[in-house]
């Protein structure tokens, strides 16, 4: 493991970087606090660090608060190193973010000791920041297909449809859902049709950029937002995705399932009056009636239809395929 | 109980100036650490004394107070007990801005590295063997 020292005393610092090295651990030193906190902000900075308290440039109380304040970064064990030995010195130093306070000439058991002690705690701290990602991940992602969550991804276009207002561009709205999926299930079993759904998510996922944004939005229905999207080149790039659900079967479990997905697109460029959510009703709209047009296909939500078109106006949306 | 009469210690007892059993245990026996070490003290503690005098010359006692720190841990990691209490005592001075007492303790510091360092250039000399 690598330890930041941080000591101007030449004999104390060599002192320190030998009975370190001894123990195993990678020394990197610096003479000043100035100098420590270069060290520990690097991206990749050593999480246990020896603070001399009384350097010049900054000393290493200052060094500690400074290293507490920038809570960005992952927890640093900061030990304390003086010859100060008064209790109001030691409280002082531990008031400034120091962990833990050792008092020069320093003991080698103990300071391996306390070592450890800084090891435990920063095994402590990954624990719990690895249970924390994993459960924002769980909060945030579909568990069958580890695309966003319904709530994440209607967010997440509200935002970009927002933005792209502002900036005068285009959102493009796919909502897509898989054709037939029901007799996935009663064919194959849902085994099989929880396969075709995780399938389905991955080739779409892989098929939009990486700053584009792909969820679930229900059973086999999925939202696509396409941020910054030439309206012009909007509808090929559906065309795009809709092929390459159908392009070639899904193998599950050896037994490979054809599938194909309809596409209701909606373009915010086109409805710049109407609420995110009407915009959502119009990809619904348009998906809707590609199912009426035989599935397998994209329909465009048009504006002329007006901000609430009814079901019984698929015939407004206009038919693009061949 | 009978009263002793004050006794003023010219010279501190020899073992206390350098307890070297104790610093070999701390850096673990390692003789080329310890060669280091003393080449280090040697140039080091000649600087630091320097640096003290013009302190004391130009009044400067914050720089002093500063050095005799450095002193302080540098004398204790060595296990240099007597003169490292000398060195304190000069830090505290100094902070207090004491004139007397610094330029006082600062003799006794002399005087106390004095004797050390013919026991360091022995050492270095066995050592070398």
């Amino acid at each position: 493991m690598r330890i930041l020292v941080a000591e101007d005393d030449v004999i104390s610092r060599t002192l320190l970087e030998r009975t370190l090295q001894r123990a195993g651990y990678a020394v990197i030193s610096v003479e000043n606090g100035a100098q420590a906190i270069a060290e520990l902000v690097k991206h990749d900075a050593p999480r246990l660090a020896l603070l001399d308290w009384i350097m010049p440039e900054m000393d290493g109380v200052e060094v500690c608060r400074e290293i507490r304040r920038r809570k960005e970064q992952a927890y640093t064990y900061l030990i304390l190193l003086s010859s100060r030995e008064s209790k109001g010195d030691i409280v002082a130093g531990l008031e400034s973010g120091a962990d833990d306070y050792l008092t020069k000439p320093f003991n080698v058991d103990e300071l391996k000791a306390r070592l450890r002690t800084g090891h435990r705690i920063l095994e402590l701290e990954d624990h719990l920041v690895e249970a924390r990602e994993s459960m924002r991940f769980q909060a945030t992602h579909d568990l069958l297909t580890s695309l966003w969550n319904r709530g994440v991804i209607l967010e997440l276009m509200s935002h970009e449809i927002m933005r792209s207002r502002r900036e005068r561009s285009c959102t493009a709205v796919m909502m897509c859902d898989i054709d037939h999926f029901k007799s996935v299930n009663d064919q194959f079993g849902h085994a099989v049709g929880d396969d075709v759904l995780r399938e389905v998510a991955r080739r779409l996922h892989n098929s939009v950029r990486s700053y584009d944004m792909v969820g679930r939005y229900g059973g086999e229905e999925f939202l696509v937002a396409l941020n910054k999207c030439n309206p012009e080149s909007a509808v090929s790039r559906a065309e795009n995705l809709r092929e390459k659900i159908a392009g070639r079967p899904i193998q599950t479990g050896g037994k490979p399932v054809s599938v194909t997905i309809s596409i209701g697109l909606a373009l915010s460029s086109e409805f710049t009056q109407s609420t995110v959510e009407e915009i959502m009703h119009q990809a619904d709209m348009a998906l809707y009636a590609a199912k009426g047009a035989g599935r397998n296909c994209v329909r465009v939500a048009q504006p002329s239809a007006g901000a609430k078109p009814t079901e019984e106006q698929p015939k407004e949306t206009q038919v693009l395929m061949p | 109980m009978e009263k002793q009469p004050m006794e003023t210690a010219v010279e501190q007892p020899r073992q206390n100036d350098w307890d070297l059993n104790e610093l070999i245990e701390r850096i673990d026996g390692d003789q080329e650490l310890l060669r280091e070490l003393l080449v280090m003290f040697r140039e080091d503690a000649q600087i630091n004394l320097e640096k003290t005098r013009n302190a004391i010359g130009t009044g400067d006692y914050e720089g002093l107070s500063r050095t005799a720190h450095t002193m302080k841990g540098m004398l204790k990691n060595l296990s240099m007990g007597a003169a490292a209490e000398t060195a304190a005592a000069l830090e505290q001075a100094s902070r207090e801005n004491r004139q007397g007492d610094s330029g006082q303790l600062l003799g006794k510091l002399v005087k106390e590295l004095e004797r050390i360092l013919p026991e360091v250039e022995a050492q270095l000399a066995g050592v070398r063997l």
